[in-house]
């Protein structure tokens, strides 16, 4: 995180970036991603995508913070029905670039149970044709992974795990 | 363009749609031409303009011209009229464009840019969660956007008013009524799609 905090155009934007509250917080911190990069989101998962394609329509690069893939599943539509279709919709006008950052839950030491620990990879791989989806299952992956993201003309869904956080 | 011009507009689309020269939908306006031409007086060359599946109307008051609106059109993108140049963005899916344009003027105020969003809606959008959550957030973070709802009354052909009740409006937000001539898509010869 504090590589991609230390490109120009990226802002981190989700619930929890600033207020502890789940696992990425900790990420963030840690990696002292600056306050002024991050922007607090309320519960509002679909507006979040929305509003992370406007602020990728005026150049920025959002990565988009969903700590659980169970909630990403909320902003469905604005993921399938306009950033997956926004450059073939406009006729090649626009083409938002977006990283999602998402985590699939762990069950150790504490299982979240069933609406905190699924994983959607596969499913969302057939719902989008033009954001591509990562799956990180080794700590080692994740650094270049999002070095790809920053560099892939497409928008990106990064999937951690996070039972790998304390690997 | 003034109101004699859009309703012309407008007609040639209805007989060129009724001619069989528009293999996709349209969704024709007329009768808010003097509300919108007034709204319009206001929305700047570097402002942001969002609309919905019924956009020829904002398009052509954007400025964008009508040789370029009506080819779009005909070849099939009349709920996609997207113009970069002229900072027009529509999307098809209901209330569809209101978190985009949310992002958009964040961004503006975040760069402290002499820049504006207008974004319109139906009145159904406009009762939408969507649609609440967006303008919660614009006038809780005091963003430069201007929400235009335009109330013909139906979604589709369901009466809005009957389905939901119309509530309180938050922020920066400008209600449009006028009554329809045409239905919902279409030029009044039923077409499905």
């Amino acid at each position: 995180m504090r590589w991609l905090a230390s490109q120009e155009h990226t802002l981190f934007l989700g619930q929890g970036v600033r207020y502890s509250g789940h696992a990425m917080f900790g990420t963030l911190e840690d990696a002292e991603v600056p306050v002024e990069k991050r922007y607090e989101m309320p519960v509002a998962e679909d507006m979040q995508m929305g509003i992370s394609i406007g602020l990728a329509l005026q150049g920025y690069i959002p990565v988009s913070i969903y700590p659980r893939m169970d909630f990403l599943i909320i902003a469905i539509n604005q993921l399938v029905n306009h950033l997956d279709k926004m450059e073939e919709m406009s006729h090649g006008e626009y083409k938002p670039k977006v990283i999602i950052r998402t985590a699939v839950g762990g069950k150790e030491p504490l299982d979240g149970g069933i609406q905190h620990t699924s994983d959607y990879t596969e499913g969302l791989e057939k719902l989008l044709n033009n954001v591509d989806v990562v799956k990180l299952e080794k700590p080692g992956a994740i650094l270049n992974a999002y070095k790809w993201a920053l560099s892939n003309d497409n928008s990106t869904i990064l999937v951690e795990m996070t039972g790998l956080y304390n690997a | 363009m003034n109101k004699e011009d859009l309703i012309a507009f407008e007609e040639e689309i209805k007989e060129l749609f009724e001619a069989g020269q528009i293999r996709a939908p349209i969704h024709l306006s007329v009768g808010s031409e003097d509300k919108l031409i007034e709204i319009f007086r206001e929305i700047r060359e570097q402002d942001w303009v969002f609309s919905t599946h019924r956009s020829h109307y904002h398009a052509l008051l954007k400025g964008i011209p009508a040789e370029w609106v009506k080819n779009e059109i005909l070849a099939g993108r009349s709920m996609h009229l997207n113009n970069k140049e002229y900072r027009f963005m529509t999307s098809s899916i209901v209330g569809g464009c209101l978190p985009i344009a949310v992002g958009v003027a964040l961004a503006i105020k975040r760069r402290y840019l002499n820049e504006k969003v207008w974004v319109f809606i139906g009145d159904m959008a406009s009762t939408t969660g969507m649609c609440h959550e967006c303008m919660l957030f614009a006038s809780g973070r005091e963003l430069p956007i201007t929400f235009v709802i335009e109330n013909n009354k139906f979604s589709v052909n369901t009466p809005t008013d009957r389905a939901w009740g119309i509530g309180k409006y938050l922020g920066d937000c400008r209600i449009l009524d006028y009554e329809r001539k045409y239905p919902h898509s279409g030029a009044g010869k039923f077409v499905t799609f």
